[in-house]
Order: C-alpha cells, then sequence, then structure tokens
C-alpha cells in the first residue's frame, strides 16, 4: 500500500458546552492518498468542518492521530503546526477570508511571507494567479472582485506554496449557480494536473464532480465509496446553454 | 518573516486607523515633544552659562567696595573704609594665584558727539581691565602711561557707543563730551554682546581712573586714589575657594575692619551667572514631569489600541496562522505595529520640539540647542515604549488558537 499523504486514526472531538458533552468526532479512520479528489457530505453539524480543521492541523482532536506523508502530527507545538500548515496545506474558505485592502497578488503571496528561505515568492504568487485566470488582476484588491473572483484569488493563495493537499471547506456555499460551476471546473482543471482535493459540500451535484465521496452522520463516517466523476466542463456548458434558453424564452 | 514587509504590513495597518493612530499617538508626541524641548532648553542654558563664564572669566571675583555709610557711624576709630588702587596692587602681589588685579572706578553721564547723545555707564580703569576681563581692542590703542598718570582727558569706546554716537565713521580721534568734558577716542573694543541677564555688555566707556575720579564722577571721596570695585583674576579655576578666603583676610587686615565689620563684598561672577541656570532647572524639572506623565499615558494608550486592533483583527490573525503564521510572526507582526505608531509619535514630537524651540529662541530670548544624541534617544526610546506596551497585546495575539481565531466574528 502506497503512503498516505494525510490520514486520520479513530480520531474524535468532543466540546464541553456546559454541562453538556457535544461529540463532533466520534471516532474516524480516514486515509487520503496523492492524487485522490475527495467530497466530504453529510448533514449540517455532523462533524464535517471539525474533520477538516483537523486534517488542515487549525486544531487538534480530543484522541487518535493524524499523520501527514507518516508522520504524526498530533502532539506539536503550535510553531510546529504552522510549519506544517505552511508546507503541507493549502485552504480555501468558503467565506474566501482574503486581506482586505490588499493586492490579490499580495494576498496570493501571503503563504510565502511565512517562508524565509523562499526566494522567488512575486513570481510563484504571479503563476497562481495564471493557473486560476486572475493573472490581469493580480493589483485588484478583494473588494473589486466579484465573489467567484474572490474565491479564485484564495485558491491561487492555497496553491502558491505547492500543498500535499488543499482543503475546501464548502468553497461554492457564498457562491451562486454558475460561479460555483466555475470553481468546481477549476478545481478539476488541478485535479487533474495531479493536485490531491478534499472538498466538504452540501450539494450533491457538486459532490458529483469528485472520484470518492465520504458521507459524515452524526460525527461518524457513515460511508466512503469511489465513484465516476461527473465532468464539470459539460455540466457549465449545459447550465449555460438551459440559461441562454430559458432566456430566450 | 522578512523585516521589510513586517513594516509594510504594519504600515498599512497603521493607514487603515489613521485618525485614530493619531489620536493614540498624541501621548507619545507630547512626551517627546516635552522631552526634547527640555533638554534642549537645558543644553541652551549650560551653553550659555559656559559661554557667559569664558566672556567674564570663571575665574574672576569682583570686590566691591561699600562706601562709607557703614563706616560713618564709627568715624571714631579713623579708619578709612574704602578700597583703593594700593589694594588692588596688593591682591596681585600678596596672593600668588591671582594673575590681574584690576581696580575700577565708575559712574553715569551724557555723552555728547555732534548733536547726538547717548548714556553707556562711563567705567574709570588702567589696563588691566583688559586683561581681566578679556577685552580686546578693535581699532585704536590701549590707554598710555602718560595719560594714565595725569588724568588724560582719552577714552576707549564700547561697539554699542561707537555704533550710537558714531554709525559708520572712524571714530578714532574724534572729540566726544562726557558730562560736558572734552574727550578724544583712542580706542574701540570688540564686541562681546548680551549677558545672560539681557544686558548690553557693550554700552559702555573706559577712561583712565584719575580722569573719571577728578573730572566726571564729581564725588567727594574718602581717598584720592579710591575705587569702588576690583576685579580679581585667579590663575586657575580651582584656586577660587582658597583665594576668595585669601581675599578676605588681606583686606580686612588691610581695611583693619574685625570680624563683624562688612565694608566689601566679595562677589564670583560664575555664581551669578548660575543662579540663572538653576531658575532654568526648575523650568525644567516641569517638564520633565509633563514629559514623564505623557509618555506614560501615551503608553497606556498604546496598549489600549493595540488590545483593540488585536480584537478587531482577530480572524486575519487566524488567516496568518492557517497559512503557516508561527506565533512569533504574529508577535512581532504586532509589535513592530505598536513601535512603529509610537516612533512615529516620535517623530511628530521631534517636529514639534524644533518649532517650540524655534518659536522660544526668537521670542523668548531663549538659548535651545537640540543636539543630535538627543534626537536618536528620543525615537529610539519611544520605540521603546511601543516594545514595552505593545508586548502584551502582540503576546495575546500570538497565543490565539488558530481554528478559534478564524472562526471569530
Ligand atoms: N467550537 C465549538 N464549540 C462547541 N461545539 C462545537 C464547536 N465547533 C463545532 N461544534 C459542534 O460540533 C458539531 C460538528 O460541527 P461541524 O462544524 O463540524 O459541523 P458541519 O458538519 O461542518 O456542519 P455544517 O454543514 O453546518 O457546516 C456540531 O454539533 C457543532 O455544534
Ligand atoms: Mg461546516
Amino acid at each position: 500500500m502506497t503512503q498516505a499523504v494525510i490520514e486520520s486514526i479513530a480520531i474524535t472531538k468532543s466540546y464541553q458546552m456546559g454541562s453538556q458533552n457535544v461529540q463532533a468526532l466520534a471516532g474516524v479512520d480516514v486515509r487520503i492518498q496523492a492524487g485522490e479528489f475527495i467530497a466530504v457530505m453529510g448533514p449540517s453539524g455532523s462533524g464535517k468542518s471539525t474533520f477538516m480543521n483537523m486534517l488542515g492541523c487549525l486544531d487538534s482532536p480530543s484522541s487518535g492521530e493524524i499523520r501527514i506523508q507518516g508522520e504524526n502530527v498530533t502532539h506539536l507545538a503550535a510553531a510546529q503546526l504552522a510549519r506544517i500548515r505552511n508546507r503541507y496545506i493549502g485552504f480555501v474558505f468558503q467565506q474566501f477570508n482574503l486581506l482586505p485592502r490588499t493586492s490579490a497578488l499580495d494576498n496570493v503571496m501571503l503563504p510565502l511571507l511565512y517562508r524565509p528561505d523562499h526566494s522567488d515568492a512575486e513570481s510563484f504568487a504571479i503563476a497562481c494567479l495564471q493557473q486560476v485566470g486572475l493573472a490581469e488582476r493580480m493589483d485588484h484588491h478583494p473588494s473589486q472582485l466579484s465573489g467567484g473572483q474572490q474565491q479564485r484569488v484564495a485558491i491561487a493563495r492555497a496553491l502558491v506554496n505547492q500543498p500535499a493537499v488543499l482543503l475546501a471547506d464548502e468553497p461554492t456555499g457564498a457562491l451562486d449557480t454558475e460561479t460555483g460551476l466555475e470553481i468546481m471546473q477549476l478545481f478539476q482543471q488541478l485535479h487533474s494536473e495531479g493536485k490531491t482535493i478534499v472538498l466538504v459540500t452540501h450539494e450533491p451535484e457538486i459532490a458529483a464532480f469528485a472520484s470518492r465521496q465520504l458521507i459524515f452522520r452524526d460525527g461518524r463516517l457513515q460511508s466512503d465509496k469511489a465513484v465516476q466523476a461527473a465532468s464539470a466542463t459539460e455540466h457549465l456548458q449545459q447550465y449555460r446553454q438551459q440559461k441562454m434558453q430559458e432566456g430566450l424564452a | 518573516m522578512k523585516w521589510l514587509l513586517l513594516f509594510k504590513v504594519a504600515w498599512v495597518a497603521l493607514q487603515v486607523n489613521l485618525m485614530r493612530s493619531i489620536l493614540t499617538m498624541l501621548g507619545i508626541i507630547i512626551g517627546v515633544a516635552a522631552v526634547i524641548i527640555m533638554l534642549a532648553l537645558g543644553a541652551g542654558a549650560q551653553y550659555e552659562v559656559d559661554q557667559q563664564i569664558k566672556s567674564l572669566g570663571g575665574n574672576v571675583f569682583i570686590v566691591f567696595a561699600r562706601g562709607r555709610a557703614t563706616s560713618g557711624a564709627r568715624g571714631a576709630a579713623g579708619s578709612v573704609q574704602t578700597l583703593t588702587e594700593m589694594d588692588a596692587e596688593a591682591i596681585e602681589q600678596q596672593i600668588p594665584q591671582v594673575t590681574v588685579a584690576a581696580p575700577t572706578m565708575w559712574a553715569s553721564a551724557q555723552v555728547i558727539y555732534g548733536n547726538l547723545n547717548w548714556a553707556p555707564s562711563i567705567q574709570g580703569v588702567d589696563n588691566r581691565i583688559f586683561s581681566a576681563q578679556n577685552w580686546q581692542l578693535n581699532q585704536g590703542r590701549e590707554f598710555s602711561a602718560a595719560e594714565l598718570s595725569s588724568s588724560g582727558r582719552v577714552a576707549i569706546i564700547g561697539a554699542t557707543v561707537q555704533r550710537e554716537l558714531f554709525g559708520a565713521s572712524d571714530p578714532i580721534g574724534q572729540s566726544i563730551r562726557v558730562d560736558r568734558v572734552p574727550v578724544t577716542v583712542i580706542g574701540v573694543l570688540d564686541a562681546k554682546g548680551q549677558n545672560t541677564q539681557g544686558n548690553d555688555q557693550d554700552d559702555l566707556i573706559f577712561m583712565p581712573l584719575d580722569t573719571v575720579r577728578k573730572r566726571i564722577s564729581g564725588r567727594t571721596l574718602a581717598s584720592p586714589r579710591a575705587v569702588r570695585s576690583i576685579i580679581v583674576q585667579v590663575a586657575d579655576e580651582r584656586d577660587m575657594a582658597l583665594v576668595e578666603q585669601e581675599l578676605e583676610s588681606l583686606l580686612r587686615q588691610r581695611l583693619r575692619t574685625t570680624g563683624t565689620d562688612d565694608p566689601f563684598r566679595i562677589r564670583n561672577l560664575s555664581e551669578m551667572v548660575e543662579t540663572r541656570a538653576r531658575t532654568m532647572q526648575i523650568f525644567n524639572g516641569l517638564l520633565a514631569a509633563v514629559a514623564s506623565v505623557s509618555l506614560l499615558v501615551g503608553g497606556i494608550g498604546i496598549m489600549n489600541i493595540m488590545l483593540v486592533s488585536v480584537t478587531e483583527r482577530t480572524r486575519e490573525i487566524g488567516l496568518r496562522m492557517a497559512v503557516g503564521a508561527e506565533p512569533a510572526d504574529i508577535m512581532k507582526q504586532f509589535l513592530i505595529e505598536a513601535m512603529l505608531m509610537c516612533s512615529l509619535g516620535g517623530m511628530l514630537g521631534l517636529s514639534i520640539a524644533l518649532l517650540v524651540t524655534k518659536g522660544l529662541e526668537k521670542f523668548a530670548g531663549f538659548t535651545a540647542i537640540i543636539q543630535p544624541e538627543v534626537v536618536l534617544l528620543s525615537i529610539g526610546f519611544s520605540a521603546l515604549i511601543g516594545i514595552f506596551f505593545g508586548y502584551y497585546p502582540a503576546r495575546k495575539a500570538s497565543r490565539l488558537q488558530p481554528i478559534d481565531a478564524l472562526r471569530h466574528e
């Protein structure tokens, strides 16, 4: 068996809310191999975000282990975890989380700021903006960009440190259908270029573009199955045609 | 994280809340301005004192005669309790540390040249006055022996008198009338300017002692060789205390006075000058109090605003942590922001101090000297205040949990 990029071993997470104990995760084992495109599904409150935060070393489990390329990172100090996030993880958030009053280019360069050994941050960041089709907007501030464009900048930022895995928590949640499809098209393109992607979504249509689906329920993994991925490009074309017809009708 | 970028980030953060940043800096601005003004005035006062002591000589005593009023009541003893030229000679000869003892008379009189008149101080001197008070001749010559011994009608005039009576024309050889006595100008003194009390030192005329005594003063004197003061110059400033004692005992012996009697008074010039420096110090103490309170309040203001800033930017901190900022990076970022705010405050304070000291120099006649090391020190010190008061907020920011910070509303 090849080594997993990230794996979770029996991780649990519980929160103490007053007298109540909330079990957000109740023992989850997932192995993620290089080059996979995984959709994480499940009802609200089932623990998807909690799971993603564990994978991305933003939060630590109550018990169990997270391994990144075979190394147990569960009990590392804050500074070491920061270094791991910086080198292995690329986050994409539902609310984009770009720095306001900061150009797209500077936003994309942000992760490289924390990498003093990195020599060519700017040209790297420009290349990533090209990859998401926004090179000509690199001097724009977030407030001058549409939601879809902001999310592209955020994706470029997640790519700039060449992470082992892209973690996206509902990246299309704040976007309209068409823009969401465009973003999924971008994720599929990145996947075809060899990126490993884990993506949380509520919508089955979005999950359909992944090649493996994890379904959570009450903090547990309910199902984990490989599926035939649909093509986002085709869907986008169909959607646009349909919209045109409706518009014409 | 690279330092230059850290500064850029901090600069952007300050600009976002420009008004708030400036208001926050106010305490630092006032504090630094007060510190610099204080030090500038202190240095200026010291400079003035030094200059004054240099021009008067920090090594100079003036012995004043107290005249006949005190001795008149005791006339029976028959002692003549005024200073004379002989006393000056005795001082010069019997106290080895004394380089020169110059006897002086003085009077005030109208001086007339053509249709101009002027009322400078008239001083009867001999040539010893030049070395005793560091006077230099700008033009002309000193008194000749004949002029001194025969109450010659000659005068050496100060720069102010020259300006007022002669303007641009050459005064040497011209005849002026001092208290109706015609007198020939034989020399002009180099200008000394104002002293620390703001008096014009150049508004005087030197004439031979006898000339003033006999022709000008118009008073009956206790002795034909009486003088009103003796200027005593000591070779080495460190001997001042010793010479003062010796002057005292020598003059008591010569004037045959008892311990309680007081026919003369010995004044030390540098003491007189330093009285004013002391006034300055009180003013400076006041400024120092303002400065330290202001810096303290300013520092607390910085801390407060940095805490607000950390709270406002919790999500930004979370994001930075998510993409790889270590706690130390976050700490640095906020420390630099606080430091930058304080140094900017320091620089603004410096500019204000420059304006205020210029104003004080121009309109209030103070001397203010801003030394370069004071500038560096005050800006460095304000940066330190930034680090000190910024530390707690910065540490608070650096200790946030990334996930909590990201979720912060
Ligand atoms: N910081 C927290 N404190 C207390 N409870 C928490 C905290 N974070 C999450 N939970 C709880 O853990 C459970 C899982 O939350 P999580 O955010 O992982 O759900 P989710 O699957 O992402 O839901 P959604 O689809 O609505 O985003 C929920 O019951 C939630 O209330
Ligand atoms: Mg969620």
